[in-house]
């Protein structure tokens, strides 16, 4: 991969996407969205539901094809999912037919990878998320969190430079939440910055974005209408949202998701991805 | 929080777990008290009632017994084989192909018609008209075209089993939620990947419920299917021995026939257990 390509891992163009309701009447769930994100950002999504923001993270994992436009990947268009993107869904994925150990290598028998390599592999995983004691159990025998850890080690064993993640969190309780998005930062951080892998994280909690992302993209009806740097430094603790620069962040999302005041009425921003 | 309950690990595999317990669903002793208290209110009903209505349990059981293997009368009824045994493979038989026929072309059309709304339209109409209709009363027809032989009992349990097979494969297919494919297409999974590693295992426990339902219905169906035109089988015996007014010699062929269904059904019931020892519910 060369480095051109690498600044721009992910080259969302003017991308529109339209579905017919029951009724027959059309709703642009993305509307003309363009937006380049880089190789290694963590980049969060958030917006009220319905604003587009599942709906432009399928697209890119290729499970949807836009109605307009294009989006590339490490300077490749795509039409339909690859393995370099790896997708943590927001209801559970694991397969139940699958034991543990099974369910994280699966992406790797998908490719051909030889058996004993492909468990050495799914093994790594399955001990960075903390499930290395399960890996013979059947899914139902395991946890909500726990699950998502399964999914989690899955995503990162399969090799994936760019990770999905739609609302993964979103069902589990406060706690494992919180484990959870220090789950995927390790393993998202585990060989420096340079080794990063960039992640799309869809979430509707501001807290939840403020502590993980680089940059977050802020959606409603459709368009893009923010997208606000994140700077503080790494890793992050209850204190770092309370520097002042989070606090204006976070008022801004606020602001955005119709919690407070705005300040000035909303703005599409046109990011520079089609120049 | 997150962590594994320690007893996850330590107890027994589900495989296991589930042979115990269907050893234990045979031999349940509360079970084998109500074999035991039918036994003996029909002993007490014996008492009152002559042999010509009733026949003693015991005389049943040594009636089953003594014509197992040979039971001359039977060839002077008419019936080829002139032995239950005889007759309960010719039955077995017939149930084992129209099963297997059956289960094919059922499960096929149901995951099919899961999958493309085009395949479903055209043969859910019909699936739906043959599942209301009782399937017996096609047996006269179908002697009209096959004649008394294998043919036309085969083909009425070959009906029924498709329609039964259709509706629960169609169902497992139906209720999979998408989020496995797309999770697969995901990881890189190729089409027939798809149906390999994530449609067939994720419906097997559904259509295997499905199969021991239609094994079970097929063995009356046939029996039945026998008694209305037929040269042998259990239902062929079923028939001359209510014409030589034999209460004990039906009641043993019944009781062969119970216990022969009670027996392929354990064996299929360990299958279920076995094949989808993922699934709570087939535990």
């Amino acid at each position: 991969m060369n480095s051109a390509a690498n600044s721009r891992m992910i080259e969302i163009v003017h991308v529109n996407r339209t579905f017919q309701r029951a009724d027959g009447q059309m709703v642009k769930a993305v509307d003309n969205v363009s937006v380049v994100i880089k190789e290694g950002e963590f980049v969060c999504l958030v917006g009220p539901s319905g604003c587009g923001k599942t709906t432009l993270l399928q697209m890119v994992a290729g499970l949807l094809e836009p109605s307009d436009g294009g989006i590339a990947v490490a300077g490749r268009e795509i039409s339909g999912p690859g393995r370099e993107r790896g997708m943590v869904f927001q209801k559970d994925s694991v397969f139940p037919w699958m034991r543990v150990i099974d369910n994280v290598e699966y992406g790797l028998k998908c490719r051909g990878v030889p058996a004993a390599q492909r468990r050495e592999i799914a093994r790594t995983y399955l001990e960075r998320v903390g499930l290395g004691h399960v890996e013979k159990a059947w899914p139902r025998e395991l946890s909500g969190g726990m699950l998502k850890r399964v999914a989690i080690a899955t995503v990162f064993a399969n090799g994936s430079r760019v990770l999905l993640l739609d609302e993964p969190f979103g069902a589990l309780d406060y706690v494992t939440r919180h484990q959870l998005q220090s789950v995927l930062l390790d393993l998202w951080d585990e060989g420096g910055a340079a080794a990063r892998r960039t992640v799309l994280f869809v979430t509707h909690d501001v807290d939840e974005a403020l502590s993980l992302a680089d940059r977050i993209l802020v959606f409603h009806s459709g368009h893009l209408v923010d997208d606000l740097a994140v700077t503080a430094e790494r890793p992050r603790s209850t204190d770092s949202l309370l520097l002042p620069d989070m606090v204006a962040i976070k008022h801004k999302l606020l602001a955005h998701l119709g919690l407070e005041k705005r300040a000035k009425p909303l703005a599409i921003v046109q990011d520079g991805a089609a120049s | 929080m997150t962590l594994v309950a320690p007893d996850v690990l330590t107890r027994p595999s589900p495989s296991l777990l589930s042979r115990a317990r269907i050893l234990l669903a045979i031999l349940d002793p509360l079970r084998l008290a109500g074999v035991v208290l039918f036994v003996l209110v029909w002993q007490v009903l014996t008492l009152g009632l002559p042999a010509i209505i009733l026949p003693t349990p015991r005389g049943v059981v040594e009636r089953l017994v003594a014509d197992f293997w040979s039971a001359p009368a039977l060839s002077y009824y008419g019936v080829e084989e002139a032995n239950l045994y005889g007759n309960l493979i010719y039955t077995a038989e017939n149930v084992a192909i129209a099963v297997v026929i059956g289960s094919v072309i059922g499960i096929l059309a149901g995951l099919l018609s899961a999958r493309f709304g085009i395949i479903r339209a055209i043969i859910d109409p019909v699936m739906m008209t043959a599942g209301t209709v009782p399937i017996l009363v096609a047996a006269p027809f179908l002697l009209i075209w096959f004649g008394v032989g294998r043919a036309s009992a085969v083909c009425l349990v070959i009906f029924y089993v498709i329609v039964i097979l259709y509706l629960f494969a169609q169902r497992a297919a139906t209720n999979l939620d998408p989020v496995y494919e797309e999770s697969a297409r995901t990881l890189g999974a190729t089409p027939a990947g798809i149906v390999r590693d994530i449609l067939i295992p994720a419906t097997v426990p559904e259509i295997l419920g499905g199969l021991r339902i239609a094994l079970a219905g097929a063995w009356g169906l046939e029996a039945i299917a026998e008694l209305l035109g037929s040269q042998s089988g259990v239902g062929k015996v079923l028939e001359v021995l209510a014409g030589a007014t034999d209460p004990q010699g039906i009641m043993a062929t019944l009781l062969m026939l119970g216990l022969a269904a009670i027996v392929v059904d354990a064996v299929a019931a360990f299958a279920v257990a076995r094949t989808a020892k993922w699934s709570a519910a087939s535990r």
